[in-house]
């Protein structure tokens, strides 16, 4: 009983801190507001028309959705590089890294799942994915795999973090009996993630860009590099209107994270390369059209050069230490990294996946723009519910959110 | 707008009913009356349904409310008729004095077909059931009978086709055939078929061969090779399904409930035949052409957004006839039989002229078999 | 302990579940299927009902036994004797005209084969081989076996042709005639029958929205 009115007072609590806050603050909510009701009229018209309404066709069948899909779940599974080194390995640095981390992969799974449902010819029938009520085709289905694995996740991020605000709330501290279980499992789930969202892709033998036995580990490496890459930025941000400190070496620990994992990716394009090009056959068709263009069709070619030159830089920058430390050149490398993994999982993996088709025949894709206004209203859906998260979270790490209980007050 | 159109649209949920008969008790004429309620209430349904189903998340936080939902669905699913009667009479409360009978049996149909289960796991008893409701609402929406029927695989039969590429001769008799046949979208010039011509001397160079040719044929030096969905026995494309809309039957087809499919479209990411195609908009069929002989797996008419494909025509097969395509091949190059019956020529083919499929190395095992002379 | 073998009893199941996924059929490939399963066909499919009403003749060829459509009702002018009442030599006359003016030979060369090659100025109502036997015109295709044995091969087997109804027994299959005019039995050029204007555009225009 004692439990519910706390839980009544926090969801209160957090009301009335993420509607009051700076002319900014609301300048930015508002932004967003308006981004999503953009969106919604987008989706509007997609419910009303059908998919035809966007770039896709039986040629390329996945798109934008897919591709914005498939790299979000890498920033959600991200999160597990700051939960295993807190709750791990005790790494003390992390703590209040962590907190924003998952509520940054609470915000990347719920875009994943509105992308995936945006993607949908028939939403109105969804609910013959759940099991018990729909049929599940489980184990066989890889996409069934993910429905669960993204719930699952999901799941955890948000009763992990849930548990420990909800305890400082308190002003109780958290007990580590309860989440470091969770926090454990986290960590092996946000691999599984990542791994089950590969193998989406890798398990098709119609594709040969996909299918490829490195498709799963290089997601695990660009999904460390660009989601720790994101965090970084949100702390800075954070860091910069907010009164929550994040201490100068959390950020220098998640930089060597982004190096790292950075630094992998590149070797296993440059591995992915040699392979397509040394001895190309007919499977390497898919890569010649992303990287050369095939029968003159060139549509993805500034695309992935971009994506290219911005990883190599990145990543070179970011390899020496002194211009590692320099934030400045971090956020900037960071930003640089996160847009190129951005187009090199998305673009740069669904859509050359489609080309050419079964039967060597090319159709380009290029997303209509009220697929774009759908997928920007997805991303400032992620946004707004980051910032309430974060700012509740903020609030309650601060200790300007405290539980008052009626004995406080006499 | 909807009265005098010759083209009717096909999907269940959003479509207006026609101009129905049948007195209604309010003091107006029945065109004034009848007309603007039903669409209230189409209208009213589908919200409902729109908003039980998704609701807002469809832009917003996704996956709690889709579950939130789904409790409330299950309920309604168990208790079924009795809790999917006071639904659907809730929704047609506010016009229950006004609107016609025909009305309220529709929103019944739609919410009935709305919330059944997946076809291949329905009795016979269910299967006659939503063919029966099928039939109706296609009366109730066009005033015109069509024929469904649901018949299950043929015991001892396997299907298998065989395909002779030195007698095609390009005519493209078998795609227009099959399109007539299976009630495919006319708007999006949908073809399950795929006739490619190829430079002989080349051998199968499919990147390099035109499939939508349009010049007198056949040309001199080429050769024509169709494919269309292969009906693997080991079929990637059902093995990815997430909710098992697709499915092998026992007879070997490869077929599609219509109904349970969620357009995700991962079959088709899956298929290396190019054998699945998706509505990407509502499909439309002129009335004075829809073939009204349809079954509830081959083809009855599909709605936007799910996926459909080659059935080798199962209306047909499943009564002993060959599909349309092997019927309306002038050159005899398409060849149709039980696989599992030693008589049968497609037999004979298989066993006397020397035959390969496509990618076989994917280890698909297509029931689709090329040969030559 | 017992934990323990729960553990192993879970995992054993999962693992068996798991392994048991992907091959649910017993089979390798579709051709072990056929060859364990094949039963000649006896359901309650049959082609009979959809050939009711036409008038078909049952041929013996080697191990094929099957229908095919009855031919003589279907030609126009037959019997031909009736027109052919006497030889052909004292029926041409320069100021008549000609009765089969629209037949152009278009089958071989004349060094080959002419009118005679099949017909019997001595005997208009039947057919007759190379040898000079007499064949009747429902089994016109005893006619084009002599040369096109090939053909007949796979047309007895199934391979060439048509079938006149189903692909359920009996079988009945259409002869050379019902697709092949004898006199230029080669198929012809001429459009195709559909053209998809969509994937016209969207392979040319595909970036155009």
């Amino acid at each position: 009983m004692r439990q519910f009115k706390v839980f009544k007072s926090l969801v209160v609590d957090s009301l009335d801190t993420i509607t009051k806050g700076s002319v900014k603050y609301h300048l930015w909510m508002g932004f967003l507001t308006l981004i999503i009701l953009i969106g919604m009229y987008c989706y509007s018209i997609q419910l009303e028309e059908g998919l035809s309404v966007t770039g896709m066709n039986d040629r390329v069948s996945w798109g934008l959705y897919i591709s914005n899909f498939t790299f979000l779940v890498g920033v959600a599974a991200a999160a597990v590089m700051l939960v295993m080194p807190t709750y791990i390995l005790k790494d003390i640095d992390f703590k209040q890294a962590v907190l924003i981390g998952e509520g940054l992969a609470v915000a990347a799974l719920i875009m994943c799942i509105a992308f995936v449902i945006a993607d949908m010819g028939g939403p109105a029938v969804l609910w013959h994915m759940i099991p018990g009520i729909g049929v599940f085709n489980f184990p066989k289905s890889m996409l069934a795999w993910d429905v669960i694995v993204l719930n699952g996740y999901l799941f955890i991020n948000i009763t992990i973090p849930f548990y420990i605000l909800f305890r400082h709330y308190q002003g109780k501290e958290a007990k580590k009996s309860v989440y470091l279980p969770g926090a454990v499992l986290s960590v092996f789930w946000a691999v599984a993630i990542h791994l089950v969202t590969a193998f989406l892709y890798q398990g098709l033998q119609a594709r040969p860009f996909w299918n490829n036995a490195l498709l799963g580990p290089r997601f695990l490496a660009s999904a460390f590099a660009a989601g720790p890459a994101l965090i970084i930025l949100v702390l800075a941000i954070i860091k910069h209107f907010t009164a929550f400190k994040v201490e100068e070496r959390t950020i220098k620990k998640i930089a060597m994270i982004v190096t790292v994992a950075a630094q992998i990716n590149l070797i296993m394009l440059i591995s992915e390369l040699f392979k397509e090009f040394y001895a190309p056959t007919h499977h390497s068709e898919s890569a010649y059209y992303l990287f050369f263009g095939l029968h003159g069709k060139t549509a993805l070619l500034p695309w992935i050069w971009t994506a290219i030159s911005l990883n190599v830089i990145a990543t070179a920058m970011l390899t020496f230490n002194r211009l590692r430390n320099n934030p400045k050149v971090l956020y900037f490398c960071c930003a640089m990294l996160f847009v190129a993994i951005w187009i090199e999982k998305g673009f740069g993996l669904i859509v050359p996946g489609f080309i050419p088709g079964p039967y060597g025949k090319i159709v380009e894709y290029l997303p209509t723009s009220i697929e774009v206004g759908v997928t920007i209203g997805i991303w400032a859906l992620g946004a707004f519910i980051f910032t309430i998260l974060a700012k509740t979270a903020i609030g309650i790490e601060l200790g300007e959110l405290r539980y008052k209980s009626k004995e406080d007050t006499l | 707008m909807s009265e005098n159109k010759k083209w009717y649209s096909l999907d269940l949920g959003l479509k207006r009913k026609k101009a129905s008969s049948g007195g209604c008790g309010c003091g107006k004429s029945e065109g004034d009356c009848n007309s603007p309620k039903e669409e209230l209430s189409a209208e009213e349904f589908y919200e409902a349904a729109i908003n039980a189903s998704i609701g807002d998340e469809r832009h917003r936080d996704g996956f709690e409310q889709v579950f939130d939902v789904k409790m409330d669905r299950r309920s309604a699913f168990k208790k079924l008729t009795a809790s999917l009667l006071i639904g659907a009479g809730a929704v047609s409360t506010s016009c229950s004095l006004t609107s016609s009978g025909d009305a309220k049996e529709k929103a019944q149909i739609d919410w009935e077909e709305q919330f059944k289960g997946n076809y291949k796991l329905m009795s016979d008893e269910e299967k006659k059931k939503t063919v029966d409701r099928l039939m109706r609402s296609y009366e109730l929406r066009t005033g015109k009978n069509i024929s469904m029927t649901a018949e299950n695989a043929e015991e001892d039969v396997l299907f298998g086709y065989a395909f002779n590429i030195s007698k095609c001769q390009g005519y493209m008799d078998c795609v227009t055939a099959c399109v007539e046949e299976n009630n495919q979208d006319r708007n999006s010039e949908m073809q399950y078929i795929r006739i490619h011509e190829m430079k002989d001397g080349e051998g199968f160079k499919f990147d390099k061969a035109d499939d939508n040719y349009y010049h007198e044929v056949p040309v001199e030096g080429h050769f024509y090779m169709g494919t269309q969905c292969f009906h693997c026995d080991n079929p990637p494309c059902v093995d990815v399904c997430p909710v098992q809309a697709t499915w092998k039957e026992e007879d070997g087809l490869v077929v599609v409930d219509y109904d349970w499919c969620i357009g995700c479209r991962y079959c088709m990411a899956a298929c290396p035949y190019d054998g699945r195609r998706f509505n990407w908009s509502k499909p439309e069929v002129p009335e004075n052409e829809v073939n009204k002989n349809q079954h509830y797996l081959g083809n009855r008419m599909r709605k936007k957004g799910v996926m459909e494909k080659c059935t080798f025509c199962v209306q047909r097969s499943r009564k002993g006839k060959n599909p349309a395509c092997v019927e309306a091949c002038p050159t005899g190059a398409r060849i149709f039989g039980n696989l599992l019956d030693p008589n049968s020529t497609i037999r004979w083919v298989l066993e006397n002229k020397k035959v390969f499929r496509l990618k076989e190395d994917l280890g698909t095992e297509p029931k689709f078999w090329y040969f030559m002379d | 302990m017992k934990n323990k073998n729960r553990i192993y009893c879970t995992l054993l199941l999962l693992f068996a579940i798991l392994s048991s996924c992907k091959n649910e059929g017993e089979y390798h490939s579709v051709s072990d299927r056929i060859a364990a399963e094949e039963v000649p066909y006896h359901g309650t499919l049959s082609s009979e009902e959809l050939l009711a009403g036409r008038d078909l003749i049952k041929i013996t060829e080697g191990d094929h036994i099957f229908l095919i459509p009855e031919r003589k009702s279907q030609i126009k002018s037959f019997a031909c004797i009736e027109c052919h009442s006497k030889p052909l030599s004292q029926m041409k006359e320069p100021d008549k005209t000609k009765a089969h003016w629209d037949i152009t030979i278009k089958h071989a060369n004349i060094e080959t084969m002419n009118c005679a090659s099949c017909h019997n100025p001595q005997d208009m109502n039947n057919l007759r081989s190379l040898t000079g036997s007499k064949i009747d015109f429902d089994l016109s295709y005893k006619l084009c076996a002599q040369c096109h044995n090939t053909q007949f091969k796979d047309w007895k087997g199934g391979a060439h042709g048509k079938k006149i109804s189903g692909w359920t027994p009996p079988r009945a299959s259409m002869t050379c005639v019902e697709c092949h005019n004898p006199h230029d039995p080669g198929f012809s050029q001429r459009w195709p029958a559909q053209f998809n204007t969509k994937k016209a555009i969207e392979r040319k225009e595909g970036l155009d929205h």
